[in-house]
């Protein structure tokens, strides 16, 4: 169905689709000229190749560079003809977001990128705002994840998406100015504006007997902040409208204009429980940029360091849902559990966080080595425990009762919303990045992916215990097969204007990181988009009908991060 | 049933004794520190550091690292060639007064001499519009806040209540507080317990830059904390802003809003140094 994709695109639509290679030399001539100054000979045959180039000629070179994504440059008038298209092939919209692209042909780029999953081919449509009105079309009515992305996009750059059904902020409260966008480049970052005094609205549901509860965003329990408002009648709950952004530190503008080694750091504290997903999801992006191949060791070394992350957030998870729901014992064995992982951190890194381990074209130095036997002991150890604990968890009917059927999120909606990582897993949809979209040492190893149906805090609990005992499998083969090398391919210098997708399953789902980068090895744009921004309306969305009490059990069984949907 | 009995016999214990018992020594990365009798001087650390942290100044021949801000990444040890970069497992790192973290030719060693008995809180009062000045009687801020001071220690010794706030951070310093709570840290043997609400609360523990979202909630949770009361600054985003400082929707640290009483440097600091830093600012440990 979505194998001619780009035949169809071009004829239907007569576009051109290019390349990611292509499209840059082509959409950026800055940096043409640029290279033209250096090295004459490359950017003569790189021209010459992308004369000649088909489809097919880059199939065969598939693991190379940027060859999966292809871009394609469309009129305003016709994106969401475009988008609805793609979206009815079955290709969900996995990122959008906006670029101020004025240096170079006077306006604001807005990219919708699909993903192709069956095919690990990620679709990417460009396209102009018009500079004088500041408007784009709004997707939303017909492609439901946009809504997010197209607030976003409006309170960062000030693009109006028109016709967008509720299109009010979402980065922003009412203490940030209107008319003051940061992500412009004329936008300095330590800009303080002034502090303005807007009232927030929110969805408001009326009817007799119909109340309102506000909670947070300082919470009861040791989490991160943001305001729920539910509307209920009585017990259940008819509607959740989350705020969010309490916690936005500006990243995204923070990363631009700073050096490639700096942007590294500021990837790994994005979202401190996905440390390693995000600081890998950064170095894919800029190794592809400067064509590094990775080597072997250190890829295997990323497989081990990015399961042990999923280990310990899922065992964290596991913990949160038995404490939520009365059941302390089980709490203490998965946390239990879970401060061994923490050893396991220690033992291999130093760091419970797992930070400073990626750099990038590798990893900082040989964490392996000479503690294989050790890791593996400590390894098999959580696996036994967890075995038995599991057992008991799962012959508790009283704790299965109250998490069986409660907090459903429909497959319809997982589907429309694009919900990703365990959530979306656990309602129907069958895709993992490390499957689809392979990196690192994955090719290589052995896993499977947990197939569940019910969208029920059940189901999202199934798939976080298959995927931690997953993990330590994939922990062990990692030790196992790891070959000897070096571990690191220093990187030197990068192109300017160039750009990636860095892609990575966290513990939370797929996680999407676009860089480009700027002159002297800097960063000219970074666009960060974690499992928990697609999450979060399926939260919103899988309490409805629920009673309030199983609410704080409905959000772990998610637990979505704060920190890496606010950015 | 059974099973269950069984775990609970298996493991009876896991608590760590900690600060009873110290650490065992663990190869965790803590403090960096910087050997100015081995430095150069050529300031490529401080041309690196991720997070601004390293004073240099060339001429006087004096290097520092500001832990307030340090985000103990360890670049700068793997940059140094000569080696005078080295980080430690010193993880005990709390302090009263923010000077502490970054007296610049000081800092190496500062840090774990400096008399806490002798030190008096009173300034950081100054610092806030927050306490409401006709509330005050005509006695001088320096009587009232060492009275005040000393009346929190008698009275909080024992007993300690905390609310957490997020005023921003990344999440890692949230988890580690979280873990206070685990089986191996078990807080509650020292009598510290988290409630859920700021007005049952006689200690904030804040992590985060305070942004500017969050800039009224804190405020407004400090207000509700009743009287005396304390504020801890958890991780280099508390304590200085860490790598997010100076970006418009942060606060460089969060004494910008509230007054601290102890600051907690680390990225994020391990569960027993927030240990540490909690029982440091209820005068427990010297
Ligand atoms: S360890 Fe601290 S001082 Fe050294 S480079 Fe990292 S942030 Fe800077
Ligand atoms: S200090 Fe570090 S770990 Fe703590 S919130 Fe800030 S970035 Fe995260």
């Amino acid at each position: 169905m979505t194998s001619n994709l780009k035949g169809n695109l071009e004829s239907k639509f007569a576009l051109k689709v290019f390349s990611g290679k292509e499209f840059s030399e082509t959409a950026f001539p800055l940096a043409t000229n640029q290279v033209n100054i250096n090295s004459q000979t490359t950017l003569a045959s790189d021209k010459d190749n992308s004369q000649h180039v088909s489809f097919s000629d880059h199939d065969d070179k598939f693991w190379q560079e940027q060859d999966n994504v292809y871009y394609l440059e469309a009129p305003l008038a016709k994106v969401k003809e475009i988008c609805c298209y793609i979206q009815e092939l079955g290709c969900p919209l996995v990122l959008m977001f906006a670029n101020d692209e004025r240096n170079f042909q006077a306006g604001y780029a807005v990219y919708y990128v699909f993903a192709v999953r069956e095919e690990g081919m990620l679709v990417v449509i460009k396209t102009k705002a018009d500079p004088e009105s500041m408007e784009i079309p709004s997707i939303s009515n017909h492609l439901h994840a946009a809504s997010g992305y197209e607030r976003e996009i409006q309170d960062l750059f000030g693009l109006v998406p028109i016709g967008h059904p509720d299109a009010k902020r979402l980065v922003f409260h009412g203490n940030w100015p209107q008319g003051v966008y940061p992500l412009r480049k004329d936008f300095a970052v330590g800009q303080k504006p002034d502090f303005a005094q807007e009232k927030i609205r929110f969805q408001e549901v009326v009817g007799e007997g119909v109340y309102e509860i506000p909670v947070g965003p300082v919470h009861a329990g040791i989490i991160e902040p943001g305001h729920f408002r539910f509307s209920v009648a009585g017990e259940p709950i008819i509607n959740l409208e989350a705020q969010l952004y309490y916690v936005h530190k500006g990243i995204e503008k923070l990363a631009e204009g700073q050096s490639l080694e700096k942007c590294l750091f500021i990837a790994e504290r994005i979202s401190g429980d996905e440390t390693f997903a995000n600081s890998l999801a950064y170095c894919q992006a800029i190794e592809k940029i400067a064509g590094t191949k990775v080597p072997a060791r250190a890829a295997y070394t990323r497989v081990l360091f990015a399961e042990l992350e999923r280990l310990t957030s899922h065992l964290g998870d596991l913990g949160g849902i038995c404490l939520d729901a009365g059941y302390g014992f089980a709490n203490f064995q998965f946390q239990m559990m879970r401060g061994w992982a923490y050893s396991v951190a220690d033992e291999l890194c130093g760091m419970r966080f797992l930070r400073s381990v990626n750099k990038l074209g590798g990893v900082r130095k040989d964490f392996v080595s000479g503690k294989e036997a050790k890791l593996i002991e400590l390894l098999l150890n959580i696996r036994s425990e967890l075995e038995d604990t599991v057992n008991i968890v799962k012959s508790n009917s009283m704790f299965i009762d109250r998490v069986e059927n409660t907090g459903i999120l429909e497959p319809k909606i997982a589907v429309d919303l694009n919900a990703v990582g365990p959530g979306g897993r656990a309602s129907g949809i069958r895709y993992d990045v490390r499957k689809a979209f392979p990196y690192a040492a994955y090719p290589n190893l052995n896993f499977k992916v947990p197939e569940h149906n019910n969208g029920d805090i059940n189901c999202r609990m199934n798939t976080k215990i298959e995927e931690s005992f997953e993990a330590i499998d994939l922990m062990i083969q990692a030790i196992e097969g790891m070959p000897v090398g070096k571990v690191c391919e220093p990187i030197a210098e990068v192109k300017p204007y160039r750009f990636a997708f860095g892609l990575t399953e966290a513990p939370r789902g797929e996680n999407i990181h676009w860089v480009m980068t700027g002159e002297n090895n800097t960063l000219y744009r970074y666009k960060i988009r974690t499992p928990s921004f697609c999450n979060w309306p399926a939260l919103c969305h899988a309490v409805k009908g629920n009673i309030v009490p199983d609410f704080p059990l409905i959000n772990k069984s998610f637990n979505l991060s704060y920190a890496g949907n606010d950015l | 049933m059974f099973d269950t009995l069984k775990k609970i016999i298996k493991y009876p214990r896991l608590t760590q004794d900690y600060p009873n018992r110290s650490l065992t020594p663990a190869s965790f990365l803590g403090q960096t520190e910087i050997d100015t009798a081995k430095c150069n001087f050529c300031g490529e650390c401080a041309l690196h550091c991720p997070s601004q942290a390293i004073v240099l100044d060339k001429s006087a021949r004096s290097i520092g690292i500001d832990y307030a801000k340090c985000i103990f990444c360890i670049l700068c040890e793997e940059i140094c060639q000569v080696g005078a970069v080295q980080t430690t497992n010193k993880f005990e790192l709390a302090v009263r007064d923010k000077v502490t973290l970054n007296n610049h030719a000081l800092c190496a060693n500062a840090l774990r001499d400096t008399p806490l008995s002798n030190k008096s809180n009173g300034e950081s009062f100054y610092k806030t519009a927050v306490i409401n000045e006709e509330n005050l009687p005509n006695t001088s801020y320096e009587t009232i806040c060492s009275d005040l001071q000393a009346t929190v220690k008698k009275i909080f010794g024992r007993s300690l209540q905390i609310r957490e706030v997020d005023a921003g951070s990344c999440n890692g310093c949230d988890y580690e507080i979280n873990a206070l709570n685990n089986p191996f840290n078990d807080l509650e043997r020292l009598g510290i317990s988290f409630v859920a609400s700021p007005r049952h609360a006689d200690m904030l523990l804040v992590t985060g830059t305070g942004t500017r979202n969050m800039q009224q909630a804190l405020v407004k949770t400090y207000e509700a904390t009743p009287d005396p009361k304390l504020v801890v600054a958890v991780g280099a985003c508390a304590c200085s802003g860490g790598i997010f400082r100076d970006t418009y929707a942060t606060n460089n640290g969060i004494d910008a809003l509230v007054p601290v009483d102890v600051y907690i440097p680390g990225c994020p600091p391990r569960p027993q140094a927030i240990i540490y830093g909690i029982l440091k600012a209820i005068d427990r440990v010297k």
